[in-house]
């Protein structure tokens, strides 16, 4: 009997410090916001209980419906760039090529760079007065007149560019991973029967990477969905709302993004706001989920 | 395919990678030789070579724009929540994967769930509102303390190594009369420095950008300010003038350590990776 209570206790003394942190900092949180969207309050002075009252303000918000179709641009411009050019420099790389460590090391970089530092440094390069994009491309006579990179018209593509650059080296490699479970002797085959490369890419690559891809692309999306940070430091979501995407849009109901930031702070509405953004972005996962996997049985 | 044609698709490809490989150091390598421009130079912007190193640009940084500072409370955040991080992780991994107990699913449950749901900025609030109720907000702990509880992915990742470890180990060790404590202590922790080694890398790297996470919590208190939180300040400008410059100095001052570390441990950072495909 006290052998039964020594192990008890080195059970869930063991498992404490990460149930407590869990707990505390992780789920009670979302409780929290649970509760508050169903209140008036800015985090001074009083907390009225106002129902859905949040949310018909939400359905009937200008500002969220357009972060909702920048985000949806974003998410999209980025993916649709970053998938091919990741999957077709794995394949190329995969192929044994001399260099290929180094290469995949490269390419893997800017990984492990903090988003929030090279939004700085993309702020600078794609300055539109003095940016070194535009001296260069001004110098060598490739543009008549300065680009304005983080103006209303280029702001989203400057956003997506950024977005690229952090995202190709890991898809890169999750591509990469997922060809080592093609077998060899498939492609073989298909030399001998003379196919070209780019045969063999549509018809052997592609389909056997079906579930892979699927995952990947998948992911993809969650993540593309929920950044904020990169756009947060590049362009605060201007000009004029240009590259405004949900979760910043949330953010900022909750905190100012610089000292004399216009927007006042609405904890009961962002709470809101930020439940309704995470069903959207379930919603939009769950719907490619249940399309992806029909698009697999045609293989 | 004749060998004419072999050699202009081999050019392709190569050509194909060279342009990629130049986009990705593009950046970085501006950074690094705009770090040593003088603010004039970087203005005008027309120069990819610094035409004089300005290596005063990061005693400037250092000193003036208050970087030591910065990176001193970056290494402490960094420090301190990848220890916490693998402390915690690895408790709870080493008694959900040797042990039996009533409520394990559903703490397992709870652990995969912090990582799907995510309402944003939302739960910074009340974090902050708890971090000033125990008076932890005046110091980067609350920030270390939040850090540490996002130690999801590293208990999942570590649990994949703890299968690794064969379970003779532990009784070997139990019939020598080795405490629970003492098998974890002396036994596992040991045997775990692969999977505690790469999960290390991830959550210093994770701790060392954190970007929202410190400016919320430091928007009020300068000196607590970690190095991205600084850094990206510094976009305001101070009076009337950008200082490209430091902007440069700084950043390469908060990229160098990590790209450091990558440098070494490249293949630990691309093994996890390509580890979450595999399953």
């Amino acid at each position: 009997m006290r052998m039964k209570w020594r192990v008890h206790v080195e059970n869930y003394g063991f498992l404490l410090p990460s149930f407590l942190l869990t707990a505390v900092l992780g789920i009670y949180p979302i409780f929290w916001a649970m509760r508050y969207m169903f209140y008036d309050y800015k985090g001074y002075g009083d907390m009225i209980y106002i129902g859905f009252d949040n949310f018909t303000r939400l359905w009937g918000d200008e500002l969220f419906w357009e972060a909702v179709r920048n985000t949806i641009v974003y998410a999209g411009g980025k993916i649709a760039i970053t998938i091919p050019l990741s999957l077709i420099i794995a394949v190329i790389l995969d192929r044994g090529l001399k260099g290929r460590n180094f290469l995949r090391a490269l390419y893997f970089m800017p990984t492990v760079i903090s988003t929030a530092v090279i939004a700085v440094v993309f702020f600078i390069i794609f300055n539109s007065y003095n940016g070194l994009l535009n001296q260069f491309l001004l110098k060598n006579r490739l543009i008549s007149g300065a680009i304005d990179w983080l103006g209303p018209d280029y702001a989203m593509l400057t956003v997506i560019i950024l977005a690229v650059w952090g995202a190709i080296g890991n898809y890169m490699l999750l591509f990469l991973a997922g060809l080592q479970s093609i077998p060899g002797d498939l492609y073989e085959s298909a030399e001998i029967d003379g196919a070209s490369a780019i045969q063999k890419f549509w018809k052997i690559t592609v389909p056997m990477l079906g579930p892979v891809m699927q995952m990947i692309i998948m992911l993809a999306i969650t993540v593309s969905l929920k950044g904020y940070e990169s756009i947060m430091v590049l362009t605060e979501g201007g000009p004029v709302g240009k590259t405004e995407v949900m979760y910043l849009y949330v953010y900022k109901l909750l905190f100012p993004v610089s000292t004399g930031s216009a927007m006042i702070q609405e904890i009961g509405y962002g709470s809101a706001v930020g439940f309704a953004t995470a069903i959207i972005v379930g919603v939009i996962t769950g719907f490619y989920f249940m399309l992806s996997r029909r698009l697999n049985k045609i293989y | 395919m004749n060998g004419m044609g072999k050699w202009v698709s081999r050019g392709i490809l190569w050509l194909f990678l060279l342009i990629i490989a130049l986009f990705t150091v593009f950046p970085v390598l501006m950074t690094i030789l705009g770090s040593f421009k003088s603010n004039l130079e970087l203005a005008s912007g027309a120069t990819i070579w610094p035409k004089e190193w300005h290596f005063s640009n990061y005693a400037e940084a250092w000193k003036q724009a208050n970087f030591s500072t910065y990176t001193w409370n970056s290494l402490f955040v960094s420090v301190a929540s990848t220890v916490g991080t693998l402390i915690v992780a690895s408790m709870a991994g080493y008694v959900v994967d040797r042990r039996n107990f009533i409520g394990k699913r559903f703490f397992v449950v709870m652990q995969a769930s912090t990582m799907f749901i995510s309402i944003g900025a939302v739960v910074l609030r009340p974090q902050f509102e708890l971090m000033v109720d125990i008076r932890l907000n005046q110091s980067l702990w609350g920030v270390v303390f939040i850090l540490i509880s996002a130690h999801a992915t590293t208990f999942f990742i570590l649990m994949g190594f703890f299968k690794a470890i064969p379970r003779d180990v532990d009784e070997a060790a139990m019939i020598d009369g080795c405490s629970f404590m003492g098998i974890y202590w002396r036994m596992i922790l040991p045997l775990l420095k692969p999977g505690l080694g790469v999960t290390a890398l991830f959550a210093f790297r994770n701790a060392w950008n954190e970007y929202i996470l410190p400016l919320v919590f430091t928007m009020n208190t300068p000196k607590l300010q970690t190095l991205t939180v600084g850094l990206t300040n510094l976009r305001y400008g101070s009076g009337a003038a950008m200082q490209t410059h430091l902007m440069m100095a700084g950043a390469c001052l908060s990229m160098l350590p990590i790209l450091v570390v990558y440098f070494f441990a490249n293949r630990s950072f691309m093994q996890v990776t390509a580890g979450s495909v595999k399953g």
